[in-house]
Formats: C-alpha cells, structure tokens, sequence
C-alpha cells in the first residue's frame, strides 16, 4: 500500500515537471542574474566586469532622463488603458446590445489584435506619412488641414499618435473579454429587473457592472503590465524619439543596455521596472480580492 | 414611446460599431491595396483606393531580390518549433495541476500568472548574456528556447481552463478498463480536449511568429534573421520603397489574421477563465 502511493506521487510529478523545469530555468533564474549583473559594470562585450554593490542603483536614481522615461512612461500607460477599456467596453455592450451583425463587427474589431508590432508599425507609418500618407493628404483634400499634418515628427502630435495606435492595438482584446463576460449574464435577470420598472441605468450598474468587475479588474491588471513593459509598439514606430519625447522605461534600458553598452546599469533600471510593477500589482490583488469576497 | 427609444439606442450602437470597425480594419486594407500598386502610384495618388494598375512587383522584387522567403522560413521553423514543444509540455503540465495538485495548483497557476509580470527587456539582458555563452547567438535553437518563456506559461494557463471542463467520470472508467495514467491522459483526456488545444496551439503559433524585441537581440546575421527583424531592416535600407514594405507586410500578417479568426471564439473564455478561478 505505502509502495504504491510512493509510485503515485512520481508519476504525477512527471506531468508537471518540465513545465516547472522551463518556468525555473527561463523565467525564474535570469531575475536572479539580472539582479546580480545590476551590482556589477558588466559590459556587452568587454568580458571584465567589477561587483560595484549599488553604485548602478545611485546612477539610474540621480539621472533625471530616468525620471523623463519614467513619466512618460506612467502617461503612456494611464493614457493608452484609459482608451483601450473605455473603447473596448464601451465597443462590447454595444455589440451585446444590437441583434444583428454581432459576428461580423467582432470579427472586424478584433483584427488589431492579430497583427504582429513590426506591421502595425509599418501600416501605420504609412497611413500617417508625412508625404504620401493616406491620411494626412486625405485631411488636406478634404480642407480639414492646411499642411500634410507629421503625425509622427511633429513633437506636439507624436505622443498622442503612438497612444492612439496602442489603443487600437489593445482595445479587442478588452472588447472580446469583455463580451463573453457579458455572454454569461443570465437574461432572467433582466427580464425580471424590466418588469420591476428598472431604467437601462439601474440594470446596468445592478446586473452588468456586478457579474462583470471581477474580469474587468483582471484586465485591468493584466494590460497595466502588458503596457508599461512594451517595447516594441514605440521602438518600431519612433525609437523614443523626436528628441527623447516618446522614451519610456523599456526604451531608456534598451539604449542603455545596447547603445551605451552598459548591460550592469541597463540591469539596473529593469530591475526598478520589475520593483514598481510587483508594487502597482499588489495594489490592484489588494482591490481584486476585496471584490470577489463581496461577490460572496 | 419605449419602442421607439430602443430603435434609437439599437441604431446610435450600429453607427458606433461602424465607425470602430472602419478604423480597426482600415490598416490590413491599406496594406493590401499598397502592396499590389507600383512605386509611381503609391506616390502620386496617396488617396486613390483601388490600384489603376494592378501589380505583383512589389511581391517579386521582395522575394526573389531581398530573399524575403529565407525569413519566411526561418520564422516558420523557429515557431513550429517552439509550438510543439511548448504544446507537449503545457498539455502535461495543465493536465497535472489540474487533475493531481487541486491545491497547490491554484498556486502554481497563479505563479504562472506572476512570471507575465516580468518585463521581457529585464530578461532580454541574461538572455543574450547566456545565448552568447552557450554559443546560441544567431541560432534558430537559441530563439526557441527564449520563445518558450512566454509561450509555455500563457500555454498551461489557457490550458487549464480547457482541461478543468473533463469530468473526471470518464478518466475512472479507463482507469477501472486498467489504463495507466499517461495511457488515460493520451486516449482519453487529449481528444476530449482537442479543440482548445488546437486554439492555444495556433494562438503560442501566432505570438511566437509575431514576436520581436527577442530576435532583434539574439540575432544579427540576416540569413538567421526572423520576419519582425528582416522588415525592420528594410524599413532601415537606404531607399524607403513602401511598396516593398508593404508586400512583405502582407506576408507577415495574413498568416496571423487568418489563423486568428480560426480560434477568436476560443481565445476569449480562456484567458480570464484560467485566470479568475
């Protein structure tokens, strides 16, 4: 009997043990390397490196284009959310509402999400190119404009583009989770809250808003993440720039990992990155939890 | 009166969903149309829709002079490959926590949850660090073995949620035919659950296939280079031939729309649905 439960015990552990084994190897032990390198003058390609304790810490915390990306970085985040939950919100009751054509709009709307970055940097700096662009020769002709508008060199309009196209980008995603949230409502309820009386307001904050807070919250969460970690949307379509406008915390390390060559210090701030989101996160676990206890 | 009201609701939610429809769709068209006008066209007439001349030149020029379908195919080795892989071993990992660690599965997923905190350029850094160490740089194995931090984590929590929907009923009934457990994971349990593995197969497919930032540190040689890396280069190239661009564009992207509209009604439960539980 005892022999038989030990047998148990390793045959479920083979099931999850290579997942485990990956998780460790390539998720859990580059923090610790990198929390090791961010001590040290580690160079890209001098081999030689010096444990200097929390000297690249003092260095990032003194420089104030740290502080610049960091700024940018919270109005890029807060901005894009903002857009992506209003737009994809708004966008999902809006296809549970209507009777006809729900497939057709959800498919349309969700193609943003499939798009790889390196083409939605392409398409869009195309559409919005400053001489043959679609929509900036479209704004002259139609006379809304003077000039080609340079949506994406033009240091007052480059931020607010870059946030539109990551709204874009992000707003399916919210929109499709949003839906099947709503999908699962039960439609009893409603029936019975119209033959109380109640106006579409009150169904909405009663039933919708209760069923629903807990996979909105989550999305709130997840997409905080996904935003302030991107790379990529800003890399491809400005670089960071004009003139450092649109550097964010992933940008700043990137150049300073790859352009300076300082992969210690580069360390360093990616390390600061991880510090603030675990901080954000334990913010918003905090508030989740007290949702779903009062849901019970 | 209230009727009437509804009408009106129903058509401003029709002209809403219009509206958001054109935009999110507008850029696949415009990459399509561009990609079959020539240089001239796309220069002299920015705002024209339907191409006068109907051309496939941006096409040839992109794969038989810029080696386009060199990428092509490494990109579609490196993704296969990190899809097979990340499959197998996320079906055994979500089929464990969710049939033998009830408990201590809640937490396991929840870390799994937690690694999607970790921003990619902090681990982009002991990556290249490690790769260039194990000799892995500008290698298509280097490439997959980084894939597979992102893909197996979002793999195994999509998959739990599709694995929790077996009733443990049919698994006894093999077990009571005297099936072992791996003969009742693979006869039994994966074809029940095949549609959703197929759903998060192509989904790890299409984010491996989209990826970027990792292939842009770990590979420099352009015959190793990925599709993400290889456009990027030629947006880099002296002359900006748009028409170009957006024929290699159109390569890049049809596979992951059409691939995505196979699994959009999969992909939505999913991803929460592991999650909130």
């Amino acid at each position: 009997m005892k022999n038989k439960r030990k047998q148990f015990d390793y045959v479920r552990w083979i099931f999850v043990l290579p997942a485990l084994v990956i998780v460790g190897v390539l998720l859990i032990y580059p923090i610790f390397s990198s929390l090791y390198y961010s001590m040290t003058t580690k160079h890209l390609i001098k081999p030689a490196y010096d444990f200097i304790g929390l000297a690249n810490y003092q260095a990032v915390l003194t420089d104030p284009e740290f502080f610049q990306a960091f700024f940018t970085s919270i109005i890029w985040t807060v901005c894009s959310l903002t857009g992506q939950i209003l737009i994809g919100f708004t966008s999902a009751l809006a296809i549970n509402r209507v009777k006809h054509g729900k497939g057709v709009y959800r498919t349309l709307m969700i193609i943003p999400w499939a798009f790889p970055t390196i083409v939605i940097a392409l398409s869009w700096k195309w559409i919005l190119n400053g001489v043959s662009g679609f929509l900036p020769n479209l704004l002259v002709q139609l006379g809304i404009c003077g000039t080609l508008p340079q949506f994406l060199s033009d240091n007052s309009m480059v931020f607010i583009t870059l946030i539109f196209i990551n709204i874009w980008f992000g707003a399916p995603m919210i929109m499709v989770n949003v839906l099947s949230a709503l999908q699962t409502i039960p439609q009893d309820q409603y029936e019975a809250a119209q033959i109380d009386g109640a106006s579409h307001f009150q169904q909405f904050y009663h039933i919708t808003m209760p069923h629903i807070k807990v996979v909105v919250g989550l999305l709130i969460v997840l997409r905080t993440i996904w935003i302030f970690n991107n790379f990529d949307i800003i890399y491809l379509i400005t670089g960071g720039g004009p003139a450092d406008l649109t550097t964010t915390v992933p940008i700043y390390a990137y150049n300073m990992g790859w352009g300076t060559k300082m992969l210690g210090k580069s360390s360093a701030v990616t390390m600061l990155l991880l510090l603030f989101l675990l901080l954000i996160c334990v913010v918003y676990f905090t508030i989740l939890a007290k949702w779903e206890k009062e849901d019970k | 009166m209230r009727k009437k009201k509804e009408r009106l609701g129903s058509g401003l939610c029709h002209i809403y969903l219009i509206i958001l429809s054109v935009i999110a769709f507008f850029p696949l068209v415009w990459v399509l149309l561009s990609s079959v006008k020539s240089a001239g066209e796309l220069t002299s007439n920015p705002t024209r829709f339907l191409p006068k001349h109907f051309t496939m030149g941006n096409f040839i020029h992109v794969i038989q002079d810029l080696g386009f379908t060199k990428n092509i195919s490494n990109s579609l080795i490196i993704a296969l490959s990190t899809t097979f892989i990340a499959i197998i071993v996320s079906c055994m990992a979500a089929y464990g926590i969710v049939r033998f660690f009830p408990k201590l599965g809640n937490i396991m997923s929840k870390a799994l949850v937690a690694t999607y905190l970790f921003p990619p350029i902090l681990l982009a850094i002991p990556y290249s660090l490690a790769m260039a160490r194990a000799g892995l740089t500008n290698t298509r194995l280097g490439l997959v073995i980084t894939y597979l931090s992102f893909s197996v984590p979002y793999a195994v929590w999509m998959l739990v949620g599709f694995f929790k929907t077996v009733p443990i009923g049919i698994e006894e009934a093999a077990r009571v035919d005297g099936a072992n457990k791996f003969q009742v994971f693979v006869k039994v349990v994966i074809p029940l659950v095949l549609p959703g593995i197929v759903a998060t197969a192509i989904y790890t497919f299409i984010n491996a296939w989209n990826e970027f930032l990792y292939s842009l540190i770990l590979i420099n040689s352009s015959d190793m280079m990925t599709v993400s890396v290889a456009l990027r280069s030629l947006q880099g190239a002296e002359i900006l031939d748009w028409g170009d661009m957006m024929a290699a564009s159109t390569m890049v992207v049809i596979p992951s729309v059409v691939f995505f509209m196979f699994i959009q009604n999969k992909i939505a439960g999913g991803m929460t649905e592991g999650a909130v539980k």
